[in-house]
């Protein structure tokens, strides 16, 4: 006897989503399947048409968990469809602002699973020491990219200002001196998630692994190539779930695979555990990384240099292509410009790629233990949202001829 | 109050030679800010620095005396200080900011102050606001249509402007050259004539040269902040000061001119409100 387990939607995770589990007598689940349920952003088809500027402002209003990303992966793309090339001192800048946001942005993911993790009596402690991260990782983007959270300052053909010596020197010093806060709370929350004995095991799939790049993005990794694209409709074998799914799946050589920290981990660093205790671990250990690349990029960085090329903006109608590894994986975004406008535009982001793989991961455990392989991921469903329900009745997608955004 | 809400009104000017030297009347400005800058009062301020062409300043964040110094000296014309207080905060990584302007640069201020929307984390990074007495401001056009056709001379060559005694005054390397301040009438910023506030009434200290004899500032501190920075800069001998009593004209001639300008924006007010226009006031 088969029975179905639904969460819906999944909780501690940006935007909506399903987990769908089929268990056995046992509990123990024989097919999970999640997808995302949230409505479209459709922010590819606002953008097209209009001055290739307007393309980072909106792409970063995807979401307000992953704008800087976006904002990179946009910029990034225009400098390639435009041939622009980046000033060092501007591409540094848009690596700090990168380490910044992934340092804050993994500490928002411990305060989202320091439920499952972290005793009553630490709470307070772990809390708080997220809070000290956010707050002075935030500042470093603030002072760098104009906005914490919309970077304003972030623009094709590098950055719109350089920072003072002035900044230089404080975000230097503040973000040493933060060097012992984000160790004590690394191993804080290692320890925890090590001393939580989940099932030894779980989350281990079988999928390749995907990452461009240890910390920033290199688009030259992306071979169009070897990238497909398919409806919900022909992956998911439940009817029921393939019609109200709305995201497409990415597959690399015609698989789905994992992206984010775990998988830059082993790409990049010889990591070769798995599943979800390791995902966690990848995740925490990146924030040391990150924060040691910030403070060597403001070691480095020359304040009089410039950080913005001049460029023509009309554009050849080239494919560009703009990498970036954000906190929950690899975010492409492609766009193509030409007499001036955004001809094409499409954004491939980071938990698109993980959706597929991340219900297959939940089998061979109990369905408890669902959840947690889900949040091990991180996953961030807004920006994922590609496919837009057209009847509302029902919620489902017109079946082939359906809405792509 | 006509006069706005004020602490203390005193005479007074920079003891700095090298401030006097370069300052439109007093250096109260210049030495304030210099004073918050060499205290750590303030980190760095913005201010009417020289722009690219003559009689255009352009927004500067000084961090030093000296870049203060290339500031001094009225332009009468738009300096949009209160655009950069943003990339003060953010890119020069200033945490405590001071600023000079206008009074309708103070309302902007005060308000971003009250309603912070788009200004995150800055508004509250200010912490010293000069403002200077203000009839009216010139679009630099205005400037040059002054200098170059009703005088018959360059911008490029006027080293000093002022207006006083009823004249609109520009200083050359040898000359001498006035007309008559209701010649320029028509040529102020049309935001001007419903602006009510002439002694800057927003700021944490207010001054200008009405008041007080050449050479020398007319100050009104009106902030608990703005009072007690001025005192120690008193104190601390970089401004000296004369009581207003002792000074000609006083303080009736600045209560004089703030009254006409209420007045007279009073009954343009009117007078666009009965067309059915939109006034801010």
């Amino acid at each position: 006897m088969s029975e179905k387990i639904v969460i819906s939607p999944t909780s501690r995770q940006e935007g909506h989503a399903e987990l769908v589990m089929e268990v056995d007598d046992a509990g123990i689940v024989t097919k999970g399947r999640y997808f995302s349920i949230t409505p479209v952003r459709g922010l590819e088809k606002i953008v097209t048409g209009k001055a290739p500027e307007m393309a980072p402002v909106i792409a970063q209003r995807i979401c307000g968990v992953c704008p800087i990303p976006h904002t990179l992966a946009s910029v990034e793309a225009m400098d390639d469809s435009l041939d622009i090339e980046v000033p060092k001192a501007g591409q540094l800048l848009r690596e700090l602002t990168l380490a910044a946001h992934t340092v804050n942005s993994h500490a928002i993911h411990h305060f989202l699973i320091a439920t499952d993790f972290v005793p009553e009596n630490l709470f307070a402690t772990a809390v708080e020491s997220v809070s000290e991260i956010r707050k002075n990782m935030q500042y470093v983007v603030d002072m760098v990219a104009g906005e914490g959270i919309h970077p304003s300052d972030i623009r094709i053909g590098g950055m719109a200002k350089n920072i003072s010596e002035l900044a230089r020197k404080k975000l230097y010093s503040r973000l040493k001196a933060l060097v012992p806060k984000v160790n004590d709370h690394v191993d804080l929350m290692a320890g925890l998630i090590a001393d939580k004995d989940l099932p030894k095991g779980l989350g281990v799939h079988d999928q390749p692994i995907m990452a461009s790049d240890k910390i920033y993005g290199k688009r030259d990794f992306f071979d169009l190539d070897r990238f497909t694209e398919i409806m919900p409709e022909s992956w998911y074998d439940d009817a029921d779930i393939a019609k109200r799914a709305c995201s497409t799946i990415p597959l690399y050589d015609g698989i789905n695979v994992e992206v984010g920290p775990r998988a830059r981990a082993a790409k990049f660093g010889g990591f070769s555990e798995k599943g979800v205790v390791a995902q966690h671990m990848a995740r925490a250990i990146e924030m040391k990384t990150y924060l040691s690349r910030a403070i060597a990029i403001l070691d480095e960085l020359d304040t009089s240099a410039p950080v913005y090329a001049d460029h023509d903006p009309r554009g050849t109608n080239k494919l560009g292509i703009g990498v970036i590894e954000g906190p929950r994986g690899t975010d492409i975004h492609m766009a193509q410009v030409a007499d001036g406008k955004t001809q094409y535009y499409s954004a491939l982001v980071p938990t698109t790629w993980n959706i597929p793989t991340m219900g297959p991961a939940t089998e061979g455990f109990h369905y408890d233990y669902g959840p947690h392989v889900i949040r091990a991921y991180d996953p961030c469903l807004s920006c994922a949202t590609h496919v837009m329900v057209v009847d509302d009745e029902d919620k489902s997608v017109i079946k082939n001829d359906m809405v792509r955004l | 109050m006509v006069l706005g809400t004020y602490k203390e009104a005193i005479s007074a000017r920079a003891t700095d030679k090298a401030i006097q030297n370069v300052a439109q009347d007093g250096g109260i400005v210049t030495a304030l800010l210099s004073y918050a800058l060499e205290e750590k009062i303030i980190e760095g301020a913005v201010v009417a620095g020289p722009g690219e062409e003559e009689w255009k300043p352009e927004p500067l964040v000084a961090m030093t005396p000296e870049e203060l110094i290339s500031a001094a000296g009225t332009k009468y014309t738009f300096s949009p200080n209160v655009w950069m207080l943003k990339e003060a905060v953010r890119q020069y990584g200033l945490e405590k900011v001071g600023t000079v302007g206008i009074p309708c640069q103070l309302m902007g201020i005060r308000k971003m102050q009250s309603y912070p929307f788009g200004t995150r984390f800055i508004a509250d990074k200010l912490a010293l606001i000069v403002g200077i007495f203000c009839m009216e401001n010139f679009p630099r056009a205005s400037l040059e249509t002054f200098v170059d056709e009703k005088m018959n001379s360059s911008l490029e060559s006027v080293e000093k402007m002022d207006i006083g005694m009823g004249k609109f005054i520009v200083n050359t390397q040898d000359d001498e050259l006035n007309i008559p301040l209701k010649e320029t009438h028509g040529y102020e910023q049309a935001g001007c004539n419903v602006c009510k506030d002439y002694t800057a009434e927003l700021a944490d200290v207010s001054t200008g040269s009405v008041g007080s004899p050449a050479g020398w500032s007319t100050v009104l501190t009106r902030t608990d902040t703005g009072a007690s920075i001025f005192k120690d800069a008193v104190d601390a001998g970089i401004i000296e000061t004369k009581s207003m009593d002792d000074v000609k004209p006083g303080l009736g001639l600045l209560e004089k001119l703030s009254t006409s300008k209420k007045d007279k924006s009073q009954k343009e007010i009117d007078k666009r409100r009965d067309m059915g226009l939109p006034v801010p006031f």
